[in-house]
């Protein structure tokens, strides 16, 4: 529904210059272009509309990212035990890291879960992502409620704990499954900046 | 008859030394640079950055490295340029712990002020590449060997699979020393397997297979993170053997290379951790061999006062100290901090018999994780009466996050990654002197510095009473044996030593009691076999002698005195034709065997040529 509301906003120019006939195709492939992320066959995706009413998680990783590795087993056993009101999705947001890459990454690292590609930053924007890795939540309305570390077992590089004391990613879904009003709350995240693949 | 010489005891972790790779460029001269320009200038990756990674990043940071991405173009430094400002303004990168001082290191991955500003200024800019022209060769790494082709190479038996996650692990891989002979090593190469799991690796050279027995199967290696081994008394462990990404073997100089046995294992001990993915991790290591003799004799000077640690939570600022006067002059080559995950501040400082004070190593924000050996650029001399000090800082707040503990909680010294360590080791090479060999002047002052701290050290009694056996000093040995002996009733090295003391000294009868119990404690122990043979042969009990040396000739069937004793023991009860079968084994074991021959030569058999 925002969806929709959102394009009309942003093209009332070309409503009413071209034939309807025309322009409502043009305008779908446009902002779904801008609005999603990729599959690994190189299809257009929109994790909200995969999501349908649940809550979303994205998480932002990379595949040469050494910290975003090490969280692995915890992504995987996260979207495992939330599995019937969360969806997640792997989002890679280095357009140079092919499918066939990613593909090889997840299976060596035993995701389970969908990958994503967001070689257009379109979901990092969306996330207010900065770092890999990195997670965002948002709930069943598309609202973002989280964005941050997954936990705090890095406080700084060089500074790990031995298990992590916090838990943020799963404090955040368990507030946004049970549907409790929350301000944005961020928790700063430690590991491979994505402002440096512009 | 002879006793087995006592076994020297000590702790230890095992060690290499660092060098450099070979890429001299000086970022230094390009960060003062060829257009003269302030840091804060336009700085571009060919002219500012490339030289300082070239230097200082690319030896890990390329394809088979530890470096989890390369750092060899560009686009490499582009798509991390964030990362690498956030990294070396920190000075998590590159991993370089001492704090820079007037001693000076060899390798030191230091970077300047000047090319961490250059690095910010850079990013800040937008991190352009800049004129192609400017960008230097690129580094040269030798592949495969670092050394050429090792005169031999040995792979862990088995491979260790280490989980895809969890804390850091630490494994051990036992090596059989691959010689059948004793050869001096001048170089090793540890090959740790993949280098992005490795954080460094040790490797000790365990002379008595000590490690072997934590094993389950021979051949599966043993975890634990630290190691107490025995060793010889006077042949002392003096080499850091010692691996960390980046890092090439280090050839000793001519003179001063590392004995190795027939029947020596190597255990590599490995900090492991985890990637995200299950791995398998089978280490290798490659030899390379000298003909020239030893004749530098470097010893490891250990500091330490494990005793002092007992942090209590919440403890910010938990101070372990622990000084040594030295005996003789020494030169220090290289030196080790090393300190668990509660550690923060590391001093060594050397206190000269003039009042003068240098520091020898300061590590301001101690990890373990980049825990390395320091060499140094030139020795640093010492003069005898010098004080070699430790002052080592522990946190053990909550506000320390490599705490192991959530919450805080009480930490005493011990070998898991849980408990903690405070100690310090130089390598020292002492001025050679006439009367007696200087290393065992440090290690029995050491020995006797230890009991000081701690009457109930239990291996400063063992080593000290092996020192003064060596002196002939029997009597003063044997009581340092009996402390030794109370301390720990059932330790089998002891115990063996001990009763080997008691033999030597005209006791058989109290030191059949310690031989047997070393025995108890260890069935295979062929030393305690072979003196308990002796011992029971000395109090005329020969049938019970022969029952011991055939069980130590079952152990070792390649010892020729345990032949040549068997031989004598089937001598005694009468039954020559055994007695000479097993003289003429002792003979072929070694043709030089004295008693072997003439005990033939008394049952009329000839025992053939030399």
């Amino acid at each position: 529904m925002r969806k929709t509301f959102h394009i009309r906003r942003s093209l009332p120019h070309f409503v009413f210059t071209f034939a309807t006939a025309f322009v409502l195709p043009f305008a779908a492939i446009s902002t779904a272009a801008q609005a999603s992320a990729l599959d690994l066959d190189g299809k257009s995706v929109n994790p909200f509309q995969a999501a349908r009413g649940k809550v979303l998680v994205l998480i932002f990783v990379r595949t040469d990212c050494p910290v975003s590795n090490r969280y692995a087993r915890i992504i995987q056993e996260l979207s495992a035990r939330n599995r019937a009101n969360a969806v997640f999705f792997l989002v890679y947001p280095d357009s140079k890291e092919s499918q066939e890459i990613i593909r090889k990454h997840d299976r060596e690292f035993g995701y389970r879960l969908t990958a994503l590609r967001d070689p257009q930053h379109v979901l990092v924007k969306r996330s207010s992502a900065q770092i890999t890795p990195e997670a965002a939540v948002f709930d069943a309305h598309e609202k973002l409620v989280y964005h941050g570390r997954i936990d705090n077992l890095y406080e700084d590089f060089g500074h790990s704990r031995r298990t992590a004391t916090t838990h943020e990613l799963a404090d955040a879904i368990r507030s946004a499954i049970a549907g409790e009003t929350r301000e944005i709350v961020s928790a700063p995240a430690v590991g491979c900046y994505i402002s440096d693949l512009e | 008859m002879s006793v087995a010489v006592p076994k020297y005891l000590r702790t230890a972790l095992p060690v290499i030394c660092i060098v450099l790779l070979a890429t001299a460029i000086s970022s230094e001269s390009f960060a003062q640079n060829k257009s003269g320009n302030s840091p804060q200038a336009q700085a571009t990756f060919t002219r500012d950055i490339a030289p300082i990674l070239f230097r200082t990043c690319a030896r890990c940071h390329r394809p088979g490295e530890a470096g989890p991405f390369p750092l060899l173009t560009y686009a490499d430094a582009k798509s991390h340029a964030r990362q690498i400002a956030a990294v070396t303004q920190s000075r998590f990168m590159p991993p370089w712990l001492p704090e820079e001082g007037p001693l000076k290191f060899a390798d030191e991955l230091r970077l300047s002020e000047n090319e961490i500003t250059r690095i910010q200024a850079w990013v800040a800019q937008g991190s352009p590449e800049g004129d192609p022209a400017d960008l230097p060769a690129a580094p040269k790494f030798v592949e495969g060997w670092q050394l050429g082709k090792p005169d031999v190479i040995v792979k862990a038996t088995k491979p260790y699979a280490l989980p895809a996650s969890g804390s850091d692990n630490y494994w051990n891989f036992v090596f059989r020393a691959p010689v059948d002979r004793t050869r001096r090593l001048k170089a090793m190469e540890i090959r740790p397997g993949d280098k992005r799991l490795v954080h460094h690796a040790n490797v000790l050279v365990d002379r008595q297979q000590a490690g072997r027995r934590h094993e389950s199967e021979p051949g599966d290696g043993f975890a634990g993170m630290e190691l107490t081994i025995e060793s010889e008394a006077f042949d002392p462990d003096s080499h850091f053997l010692f691996w960390k990404p980046g890092s090439i073997p280090y050839v000793e100089p001519d003179g001063m290379s590392l004995r190795l046995d027939k029947d020596t294992d190597l255990i590599l001990n490995t900090h492991l951790q985890p990637s995200g993915k299950s791995e398998s991790i089978q280490p290798t290591l490659g030899l390379y061999f000298t003909d020239k003799p030893a004749t530098l004799h470097p010893v490891l000077l250990q500091l330490d006062n494990d005793r002092q640690l007992d942090i209590p939570p919440g403890e910010k600022h938990f101070v372990v100290t622990d000084e040594f006067v030295l005996p003789v002059d020494v030169e220090v080559l290289a030196i080790y901090p090393h300190a668990h995950y509660l550690g923060k501040d590391l001093q060594a400082i050397a206190k000269f018999p003039d009042g003068r004070s240098q520091t020898l190593i300061h590590i301001p924000d101690w990890n373990l994780n980049w825990q390395a050996v320091y060499r140094y650029q030139n020795p640093v001399k010492l003069p005898k009466g010098t004080t070699v000090s430790m002052h080592f800082v522990y946190d053990n707040s909550a506000d320390n996050v490599r705490n192991p503990n959530d919450p805080p909680d009480r930490v005493v010294a011990g070998n898991r990654a849980t408990d903690e360590m405070a100690h310090l080791w130089l390598q020292v090479l002492p001025e050679t002197s006439d009367k007696q060999d200087p290393r065992a002047e440090i290690l029995e002052a050491m020995a006797r510095h230890n009991l000081q701290k701690n009457p109930e050290d239990f291996e400063a009694h063992y080593n000290l009473a092996a020192f003064l056996i060596r002196r002939g000093e029997l009597t003063q040995a044997i009581a340092q044996f009996a402390e030794a002996n109370r301390i720990r009733p059932n330790e089998p090295t002891a115990n063996n030593a001990f009763g080997a003391a008691l033999l030597a000294a005209g006791r058989p009868e109290d030191s059949v009691p310690h031989l047997t119990a070393a025995l108890n404690a260890r069935p295979d122990y062929f030393d305690a076999r072979y003196n308990l043979g002796n011992a029971l042969a000395s109090l005329g009990d020969f049938r019970g002698a022969l029952a011991q040396f055939q069980a130590a000739v079952r152990i070792n069937p390649e010892d020729a005195n345990a032949e040549a004793n068997l031989g004598s023991a089937y001598a005694e009860i009468g039954d020559n034709k055994q007695a000479k079968l097993h003289y003429q084994r002792a003979l072929q074991l070694n043709p030089n065997h004295q008693l072997a021959r003439e005990n033939l030569q008394q049952l009329g058999a000839n025992p053939g040529p030399r």
